[in-house]
């Protein structure tokens, strides 16, 4: 009998899938970490025959890479020998009872099959793995399973289609590894050593300015908005409106310049409309409208939806999101894919769903023929399919509040997927008033659908329009001219944040709410419920009049986004979203590092993203992990050389954070003028 | 010779509505090569002609400048025959705020675009710079100067006049059949033509301190000068 040694990326996997296949299998302990266990069982592989399995599992990374003895204390090196200085894999000192248990498993074993996740960072999981087994057994063969979700059939049918290891995705995670510790020591030991005198002593003498390749541009978006906001310019602009009694409906039209921004040339075009006294209907449309179900769901578009509806960061919907994967609730929540395999039984999924009190009978509807094929998207990794219920389970079943809002949301919006569009009738009638045209817009929803089961978007029918006939004339009601103000965009939210890392390229779906979690846990951006209390900062440039949302553009009905010109009290309750505001230390950084005046500062995406699409050259077979490597160490030395050269720029920036000595948390306007 | 050309260079102006004075015309023949075809001294003469200040080498007859009242802002309408010899000295994008325009400027000055959400790093010389610079619907407002150096507004509210914040300061154009409105010129597609040409110093001038000039009307209070 052949001895297969399986081994998965985390306990949870190892004891799912040995408990799929086995039935149920025999945990045994294993010496120095109890919470390993090595599950027991006999399996008939279709490649293998009847074979005795030993299922096991790691905890992430094994190994660990760090520079050698010479260059590891901070002061041992200049930061810009890092680029070069040699680096040592070892398996980390925590991991060592996990690589033991591997070398004593693979010992007798003739098949290593790796059950780590299905992305990059699992392939080279992988590779440990299989480098630790071959080292004590080199005869073994190296397999893997492609899975994306914990559900019983889709396990068995991994198990019995073994696929290579793909060594070029583990070769890029290696790059990518590399590069992380090399330009993140250099970096921050670097402006570390440069600022970290001019940092006010909060009782933690020592403290570290750390460097990341993808926090950086992250916090660059924050500093960016911020700035904009602080330096806002409020100005005042002019508009028309025109209103029309009709079948005792009075409609409104709105100018279809908006607004102009000079107020004789709105007077003049006023008096013209005064003078022409009647207007005359150019267009009269009443069409089918529909407003789409969303698209099957993706990674990014879970954590900007988690932070926008759920009450969550987006890291903390990542971190419920996996849990409830690890319990085969929903299927691998890390992908790109917004498109559902033609070959998979969605049908089967929705009717796992009759069963709830809540979506349930809309679940029946669709079984009952309601189903209709989801929409495709763009993007497909080729690896998983959109994030999607892969069993039911009742909210009680459910470890807390968070997991039952998470599950919720991929029930609801998958439901939606498998629903149709909502249909209704838009009218649409245009004037023409002293040569100037005028709208009016009016909407009746026909068909709810999807809308039913997904509360998260909002499609509701206006006013009704009255009846007129292209040519008919009329002399309006009302028309007037009107001013108001711009007002500045509001700080970055978390959802704003996340598109524009993924836009820019800036980590993986998989890696951004961590990149967020980090520039707040080094304390270079505080994040706050977006309309909470006013930033603490008086004299800001321009005046008061900061009430955001206002007339325009107020994201449709939610809540405490709308209206507030006061400035401050706002009444808050605009539900979870987060926004960020960088503190005095998060902007001095971007500032200095803007200053020294490098093409690709730092604080820009730019050198990031080129390093994530050498990535994917790497995965694709286009580039070697060595040419990366040497490439991004290139490109960042020079930024490096530049920044050592111009320290001074750095430092003037962050001569100002002294005066922010006992409240390092407090939001301080840095006033541009002292600074530059 | 001398005269007959003077004369040719005469009528050809003046059928394009360009009264040239007559010490601007001996300057620039005395200025070119005496055997230069006809054509090609024509052309050249255009050119040089429509780079100078309409103020100083023009001598309009009275029917192509801006009548004196014009600027009577108790008129509601009133209409402007033409043909008016006019240049441009100033030009504003009234459909977007100051700011807005301000902080397009501002990212282009770090060689960034942005494309949706993404943002594009461009990397290019100045002439590629100005090609990219953003392309404005308007509308416009511009202030006209005709030949006495009397200055108007006008209102390009279509956007379509072929003059935006990318035209060149000093291009001259002719207005006709146009409505004049509290002052304000009224411009329309088909009633303007743009002759082209510019002048140089007032272009560069323009050009240069347009952002700051869009600061300090967008905050006329605010002290913006240590902004970079």
């Amino acid at each position: 009998m052949a001895r297969i040694l399986c081994v998965a990326e985390k306990p949870s996997i190892a004891k799912a899938v040995a408990n799929h296949l086995a039935g149920r299998a025999r945990a045994e302990d294993v010496r120095g970490i109890q919470w390993v266990k090595n599950y027991k069982f006999d399996y008939d592989f279709p490649r293998w025959g009847r074979s005795s399995v030993t299922f096991t599992c790691v905890a992430g990374h094994i190994l660990q890479q760090d520079f050698g003895e010479r260059y590891r204390a901070w002061k041992s090196c200049q930061p810009q020998e890092l680029f070069e200085a040699p680096i040592e894999i070892y398996v980390a000192p925590d991991k060592k009872p996990v690589a033991a248990n591997i070398e004593a498993q693979a010992r007798y074993a003739n098949v290593l099959f790796i059950w780590t996740d299905c992305d990059r960072e699992g392939e080279h999981i992988g590779t440990e793995v299989r480098d630790i087994a071959l080292k004590v057994n080199p005869r073994l063969e190296v397999c893997r399973a492609r899975f994306s979700n914990i559900e019983r059939a889709h396990i068995i049918q991994a198990a019995s289609s073994p696929v290579p290891l793909d060594d070029r995705q583990a070769q890029a995670v290696a790059a990518r590894i590399e590069l992380d510790l090399r330009l993140g020591a250099a970096f921050t030991r670097m402006q570390t050593l440069a600022l970290q005198s001019l940092l006010p002593h909060q009782g933690e003498p020592n403290k570290v300015i750390s460097y990341g390749s993808c926090q950086f541009p992250t916090l660059g978006f924050v500093v960016d908005r911020y700035l904009r906001v602080r330096n806002f310019v409020p100005e005042p602009f002019w508009y028309i409106k025109v209103a029309h009694e009709k079948d005792d409906i009075t409609v409104r039209f709105t100018w279809k310049r908006g607004h102009l921004f000079d107020r004789l040339a709105v007077v003049i075009i006023f008096e013209k409309c005064l003078i022409a006294k009647t207007a005359k209907v150019t267009k009269m449309l009443k069409k089918p409208t529909k407003k789409w179900k969303p698209l099957p769901l993706t990674t990014v578009e879970l954590q900007k939806m988690g932070s926008r509806f759920l009450r969550m960061t987006s890291q903390e919907v990542m971190t419920t999101a996996e849990l409830l994967y690890q319990k085969g609730w929903i299927s691998y929540p890390r992908t790109e894919t917004d498109q559902f395999d033609k070959g998979m039984d969605l049908k089967k999924l929705v009717e796992k769903q009759q069963q709830d009190s809540r979506w349930g009978p809309f679940a029946q509807n669709l079984v009952n023929g309601g189903f209709s094929q989801p929409r495709d998207g763009r993007n497909n990794d080729k690896a998983h399919p959109p994030i999607h219920p892969v069993n039911y389970v009742a909210p009680h079943a459910l470890d807390d509040n968070r997991q039952r809002k998470v599950y919720e949301f991929v029930v609801r919006r998958f439901l939606a997927c498998c629903s149709e569009d909502a249909v209704g009738e838009a009218t649409d009638v245009e004037i023409d008033y002293g040569g100037e045209v005028f709208s009016a817009h009016g909407l009746t929803v026909i068909a709810r659908n999807y809308l039913d089961v997904y509360p998260y978007d909002k499609w509701e029918s206006s006013q009704n329009l009255p009846v007129y006939t292209v040519g008919e004339t009329f002399e309006p009601t009302e028309a007037m001219m009107h001013d108001g103000k711009t007002t500045a965009p509001g700080y970055l939210t978390e959802p704003e944040l996340i598109g524009l890392m993924d836009a820019n390229g800036i980590g993986t779906d998989a890696t951004m709410a961590e990149h967020i979690a980090k520039i707040k846990e080094r304390e270079y951006v505080v994040a706050r419920p977006k309309g909470g209390g006013a930033a603490g900062d008086g004299g800001g440039r321009g005046g008061g009049g900061q009430g955001r949302g206002g007339a325009r553009g107020g994201r449709g009905g939610r809540g405490g986004a709308a209206t507030g010109n006061d400035g401050g009290g706002r009444g808050g309750g605009t539900g979870g979203v987060q926004e960020f505001i960088p503190t005095t230390l998060g902007v001095a950084l971007i500032e200095g590092y803007d200053n020294v005046g490098i093409e690709t500062s730092l604080s820009k995406p730019f050198l990031r993203k080129e390093m994530e699409v050498q990535m994917k050259a790497i995965c694709e077979g286009r580039s070697t992990r060595n040419d990366v490597v040497q490439q991004n160490l290139e490109q960042y030395r020079a930024v490096f050389v530049r920044t050592t050269q111009q320290i001074n720029v750095l430092k003037a920036v962050s001569t100002v954070i002294p005066t922010l000595r006992g409240s390092p948390h407090r939001i301080v306007v840095v006033d541009r003028s002292a600074v530059l | 010779m001398a005269s007959d050309l003077l004369a040719e260079l005469t009528a050809h102006f003046n059928a394009r509505h360009l009264y040239p004075t007559r010490s601007w015309l001996q300057a620039f023949l005395s200025s070119t090569r005496p055997n230069t075809p006809l054509p090609a001294l024509k052309q050249t003469a255009l050119f040089r002609l429509l780079a100078t200040d309409l103020t100083v080498s023009f001598e309009q007859p009275l029917h192509t400048v801006f009548p004196q009242d014009i600027l009577t802002s108790a008129s509601q309408s009133r209409y402007l025959a033409g043909p008016v010899l006019c240049q441009l000295l100033d030009v504003e994008d009234i459909g977007r705020s100051r700011w807005s325009q301000v902080e397009a400027i501002e990212s282009q000055e770090r060689g960034e675009k942005t494309k949706g959400r993404e943002i594009v790093r461009v990397v290019l010389g100045e002439e590629e710079q100005q090609q990219l610079a953003e392309k404005s619907k308007g509308p416009f407002k511009l202030l006209l100067q005709d030949a006495n150096g009397l200055r108007v507004y006008a209102l390009d509210l279509s956007g379509k006049c072929g003059l935006d914040t990318n035209s060149p300061m000093g291009v001259k154009i002719v207005l006709r059949d146009s409505d004049v409105r509290r002052g304000v010129v009224m411009l329309e597609p088909g009633r303007v033509q743009v002759l082209g040409g510019k002048i140089e110093p007032l272009d560069k001038e323009w050009k240069r301190s347009r952002k700051d000039r869009l600061m300090r009307t967008a905050a006329p209070n605010a002290d913006n000068a240590n902004r970079t």
